[in-house]
């Protein structure tokens, strides 16, 4: 569905971007594909090239080399063709807001070359899947942000277009509705292929079968959501216990597979301790150990809190050092 | 072509929608009416001004037609581009399924309208002009034309600036600047002697343009330079928007 090869884009030295004179490039030789009817998660942080990539994708911005097909057509040479299969949600989804929901989706019905019959079922379809029917009379200008981002998903869903390029689909939802959108994504993989942007790495993990990273305009590790995974085992945990302090660092220290530990004094006379793992992966057992360790040597546990890697801790061990070969990372998972 | 008509349609509405629309064709009417009121007044009463009448004289004579041009076509004009680019709107636009000579020319075709819509108005001084005295149909129409001519020129530089930068306020003062310029040099008719200098000032002069048509002359050369006014800045218009893609 989508073949990027070698995909680059730097900006005009004026326009800024990274580095001095903009000489740097914003996307850097990406190559990828998505396959169809797959949910694939672009993760990275922010700055790091996802919009630019996704725009180019979509067919608003041009390569500066490099080739993007869409359904076979190339976004160069034959954009309209390709843009007619793709259903593009930009990030903050700008919308006119003089218009009534349903009027501009109307409009972008059109746009989109819909049959003149088939417009308002389109609409009502769009406007369902999106749970946005009860908003359909209102302005959008006086739309909730949540409202409006979901009337640009909307948009999006009109035609069915066989390709869905979504930039950031839950920026500015609140628990609920990113819920929502997230089982929405996950049941439109059915008909659809969805290629999705995010700097949250649970979310790639609730909705995608598979992931893209990408970090300073390159692309750092591709694999499944498995992989990913592997990436934020644990590589600690802080108990609340109470006890001796020293004693219980000791009994902590002592421990195979236990790299550091350190105690602090903790609310309610509890001694908060901090503990880092030798290897991440063997996370599970080495907490289990740790915790019938202390406990035959009588200190009492109330409380065990596993410290997840953050994303910054993920894409900084992604992007340190050499570029990791995409299939040996996903073979390795 | 694709995308022309629902583009267009909604380019009217969001002329419409908003007061800007009717707070210019407002504007523009009362200065209009004044100005035929002025220009009445002088007739009905002992006058010097009775060569050819009171209609070459409002389409053709005054400062007051063309002053208001100078404004209104840069205002009206201004958001067509540079609002969707301020607001991110375009990014939704530029990746629908159309090309970009439709939505250029769309957008166009909607600021023309309007044009239209705000000269229509003064179709009622010409019936009340009829009703009480003779009226040269001919020179109505070809003043007409001639009005038609030079917004449509007008309105394409002010298109063509709208997608030449984010702030419709910058829009508005290039392309003002612009017919500026062109209003200026046509002055030249006026103060040069005979010669290349001055024939070049008479033929790109909008004073000169509505002298001729207003008095019933269709001067095909007029037409072919408003044309040329309207072709060239669409024709950098498509340039600049498929351009902002490899910027």
């Amino acid at each position: 569905m989508i073949e990027v090869s070698h995909l680059s884009k730097s900006y005009g030295v004026f326009q800024g971007g990274r580095g001095v004179g903009g000489a740097q490039k914003a996307v850097d030789d990406i190559s990828f594909r998505v396959d169809k009817g797959e949910i694939v998660g672009f993760l990275g942080p922010n700055g790091a090239g996802k919009s630019t990539t996704l725009r180019i994708l979509a067919g608003f911005l041009g390569a500066s080399s490099g080739s993007v097909r869409i359904a076979g057509y190339d976004i160069a040479e034959e954009p309209q063709e390709a843009r007619a299969r793709i259903g593009y949600m930009p990030e903050l989804s700008p919308l006119y807001p003089e218009m009534r929901s349903g009027e501009y989706l109307a409009f972008r019905a059109e746009l989109k070359l819909i049959p003149r019959k088939k417009r308002r079922d389109a609409v009502a379809k769009a406007l369902a899947q999106a749970r946005i029917e009860d908003v359909e009379q209102v302005m959008i200008g006086h739309l909730s942000k949540g409202y409006r981002q979901r009337v640009g998903l909307a948009d999006a869903l009109l035609g069915s277009p066989p390709l869905l390029i979504l930039d950031e689909p839950t920026a500015g939802l609140d628990p609920n509705q990113i819920r929502e959108v997230r089982e929405l994504i996950r049941s439109l993989g059915r008909d659809h292929t969805v290629f999705l942007s995010t700097h949250i790495l649970p979310e790639v993990e609730a909705t995608c079968g598979r992931a893209l990273v990408i970090a300073e305009g390159r692309l750092v590790a591709e694999g499944s959501i498995e992989a990913l995974r592997a990436l934020r085992r644990t590589s600690g945990v802080t108990l609340h216990v109470r006890g001796e302090s020293k004693a219980i660092v000791a009994v902590a220290t002592n421990l195979a597979g236990v790299q550091r530990a350190s105690a602090a004094p903790a609310p309610g006379g509890l001694v908060a301790l901090t503990v880092d793992f030798a290897e991440a992966n063997g996370s599970a057992e080495t907490t289990e150990a740790l915790v019938a360790a202390l406990v035959q040597a009588g200190v009492g546990v109330r409380e065990v809190s596993a410290r997840g890697a953050s994303l910054e801790q993920v894409f900084t061990e992604l992007t340190n050092g050499e570029k990791r070969d995409p299939v040996a990372d996903a073979e390795r998972a | 072509m694709k995308g022309f008509w629902a583009i267009y349609k909604r380019e009217l509405f969001a002329l419409f929608v908003t007061p800007l629309a009717w707070v210019l064709i407002t504007a523009f009417l009362v200065v209009q009416g004044i100005h035929f009121a002025i220009l009445v007044t002088q007739f009905a009463g002992p006058s010097d001004l009775t060569e050819g009448g009171p209609i070459p004289a409002f389409f053709g004579k005054t400062m007051l037609l063309y002053l208001p041009l100078l404004f209104v076509c840069p205002l009206l004009t201004m958001r067509l581009f540079a609002e969707e680019r301020r607001s991110g709107t375009i990014e939704a636009l530029l990746t629908a399924p159309v090309g970009t000579s439709g939505v250029v020319l769309a957008k166009y075709a909607a600021a023309l309208t309007t044009f239209v819509v705000m000269w229509a108005p003064t179709a009622l001084y010409i019936v009340l002009l009829a009703r009480t005295g003779d009226v040269d149909w001919r020179s109505v129409g070809a003043s007409y034309l001639g009005i038609f001519g030079l917004g449509a020129g007008y309105l394409a530089l002010g298109t063509m600036s709208s997608a030449m930068t984010t702030s419709q306020l910058a829009a508005a003062m290039l392309s003002a600047m612009m017919l500026l310029v062109i209003f200026t040099v046509g002055l030249g008719e006026f103060a040069f002697e005979d010669g290349p200098a001055r024939a070049l000032c008479a033929y790109i002069s909008p004073w000169g343009q509505m002298g001729d048509f207003s008095a019933g002359i269709v001067d095909l050369r007029r037409l072919v330079f408003d044309a040329t006014l309207v072709a060239v800045p669409l024709f950098t218009t498509v340039r600049t928007v498929d351009a902002w893609r490899w910027g």
